[in-house]
């Protein structure tokens, strides 16, 4: 009697720990839903609240720039590394700007500049895309000859403060001035005009190769470099998150230890 | 007959349904056609949701449901304004989106009206912006010497400097006209005898008076571009005008005004232009040809993909 009263306070206390296990599996189950779905719902409040902050303001929110870098890097490695490359530093051969140094072709490398840039692309033929102008080819049509060419190189490479023949570069200069017409976009210090994508020569920053050779061939060939925009293809919100994720690398400086880590990250890549 | 008990309730009707199986496998149909039918009625019937409350993130307005990018208001109101959107004052703001969502209703208006299939200028347009969204791969393309000048040989036709010449038309007035009473025959005749007197260097103003020859007033005097030439002279005569060498007198031509003999006294014959002074144009008309061809391939791509049929009879 005895022996079958405790063989049924065993059974029930194994029933008991089977119990308060299961409870205890299904409790912890419960605490990760929860977490995650408290995660989920964190990333979608701030996701939206990356659309809804005024674009130039997003980059003081370190939060907001964390996770817009999150959320861009695998964009970015998807949709644009294959032009500008996966550091950022843009591809002589195809023209493709260097996203990271700071050098900015239109507007001022804002995160709403950067942000219509890739909305609407550049040269894209869309009414709102980047389009006012384009580099003309001024030896394929004759404009200079292959001399004058050659000093007006001369002169850029003086403008960009790099060792050059100063008698060719006078000549150039007198080229770039007058006959070429190049003021007519880069302006008469040379110093371009970011409203339509005519780029600083005094930078020494060259989209499509900055030595003498990469010059020449670029005012003899002129540049037709095309962007597609994203409007189409990503939401506006990845295309937020791009435009930050872009801004705080290559203003490590401006979006404070969010950007830096950013910026780290992506050198870290390279 | 059995007895039933009187404790015993009688079976429910639906009970005895449910007891045979072939009465309740139709039953059971029955039921489920209901429910789907039910179903089907409620989403048909039910009411439609109502129009988004509120504008999603990313957009300053919806008009219509469609909505108006907060970047593209800002841009606006740059573009406008010349002042950033931080710095804009409310009016500016308020005047800027009133105006974008004007422009916004007058586009979807444009869409129901189905402007694209009644105004060609909107068509025109947008067959320009396709073409010219198409074209943009290729125009980004370098381009270099050897395919201009490979383009350039290909085409040397379009690539002619325009002749000129400086020609006179004399004309003998026959049957009436300007008053001249000699027939064609005579005219012929004298005419044949003037450009014999020309050729063998009698002077200009003798024949003329001595024949009665009278200089073509449409024609401008001096050197003149081939076209302008043949605007004044008509095709017949600039035909025999084109094989004159400088100093040459041609035979008479015989149109209904009178009879004509034409003396060239200079002629620059059109020449293929030297590839260098065309350079520009070469470009120019080499990237027209780009654009062609790519809007070319676009429209075959469409035209393969689209389902076409056309009226018995008919042919494109």
């Amino acid at each position: 009697m005895i022996r079958h009263s405790s063989r049924i306070r065993s059974g029930a206390r194994r029933l008991a720990i089977r119990y308060f296990r299961a409870a205890l599996v299904l409790g912890v189950l419960l605490a990760i839903g929860a977490a995650w779905s408290t995660h989920v719902m964190a990333v979608a409040r701030l996701r939206e609240r990356l659309l809804l902050t005024p674009a130039d303001t997003v980059a003081q929110q370190p939060q907001l720039v964390r996770m817009a870098a999150a959320q861009a890097r695998p964009l970015f490695a998807r949709h644009c590394a294959t032009c500008h490359g996966a550091t950022m530093q843009g591809n002589p051969a195809t023209g493709a700007p260097n996203l990271v140094d700071g050098v900015w072709l239109y507007g001022s490398g804002s995160v709403f500049d950067i942000e219509r840039t890739i909305l609407y692309g550049v040269r894209a033929e869309t009414p709102k895309s980047r389009n006012i102008t384009e580099m003309p080819p001024f030896g394929l049509t004759g404009i200079l000859r292959p001399g004058e060419i050659s000093e007006v190189v001369q002169y850029l490479l003086q403008l960009s403060g790099r060792p050059h023949d100063g008698q060719a570069a006078l000549a150039g200069r007198d080229l770039f001035l007058g006959r070429g017409n190049c003021v007519d976009c880069h302006g008469p210090d040379g110093r371009g005009n970011s409203d339509y994508g005519a780029p600083d020569l005094t930078a020494n920053v060259w989209n499509s190769g900055g030595d003498a050779a990469a010059i020449y061939d670029s005012i003899y060939s002129g540049r037709h470099r095309v962007m597609p925009g994203w409007i189409q293809q990503l939401t506006l919100q990845q295309i937020r998150a791009l435009a930050v994720f872009i801004h705080a690398n290559s203003h490590p400086a401006d979006t404070g230890a969010a950007g830096a880590a950013s910026h780290a990250a992506t050198i870290a890549n390279r | 007959m059995p007895q039933q008990s009187p404790t015993a309730r009688p079976n429910a009707w639906w009970r005895r349904l449910l007891a045979s199986a072939s009465s309740r496998a139709p039953l059971l149909c029955a039921l489920g056609a209901t429910a789907g039918l039910g179903l089907a009625g409620a989403t048909l019937l039910r009411r439609i949701p109502p129009p988004v409350a509120s504008v999603p993130p990313g957009y300053v307005a919806l008009v219509n449901g469609k909505g108006i990018l907060m970047s593209d208001y800002v841009a606006q109101l740059m573009e406008v304004d010349g002042v950033a959107f931080s710095e804009a004052t409310p009016q500016q703001r308020a005047a800027v989106l009133h105006d974008m969502i004007n422009e916004e209703l007058l586009v979807q208006r444009a869409v129901v009206l189905d402007l694209p299939e009644t105004t060609t200028e909107v068509r025109t347009v947008m067959v320009a912006a396709v073409n010219a969204q198409v074209s943009q791969p290729a125009l980004a393309m370098p381009v270099t010497d050897a395919q201009l000048r490979q383009y350039y040989d290909s085409h040397r036709s379009a690539f002619m400097n325009g002749g000129s010449m400086d020609v006179t038309d004399l004309v003998l007035r026959v049957g009436g006209y300007e008053n001249a009473d000699q027939s064609f025959a005579q005219a012929e005749t004298d005419a044949a005898e003037a450009a014999y007197q020309l050729r063998a260097g009698a002077e200009r103003a003798h024949v003329i008076d001595h024949f009665g020859f009278v200089r073509d007033d449409n024609l401008p005097a001096g050197e003149q571009p081939d076209f302008a030439v043949k605007l004044h002279l008509g095709e017949r005569l600039f035909a025999v005008a084109a094989t004159l060498e400088d100093g040459q007198v041609s035979d008479p031509v015989s149109l209904p005004d009178g009879v004509h003999v034409l003396i060239m006294d200079r002629r620059v014959p059109e020449q293929g232009a030297d590839f260098d002074a065309v350079r520009s144009n070469v470009y120019t008309e080499y990237r027209d040809e780009l654009r062609r061809r790519a809007a070319e391939q676009n429209t075959l791509l469409l035209r393969r993909e689209a389902r076409i049929l056309l009226a018995p009879g008919q042919r494109e």
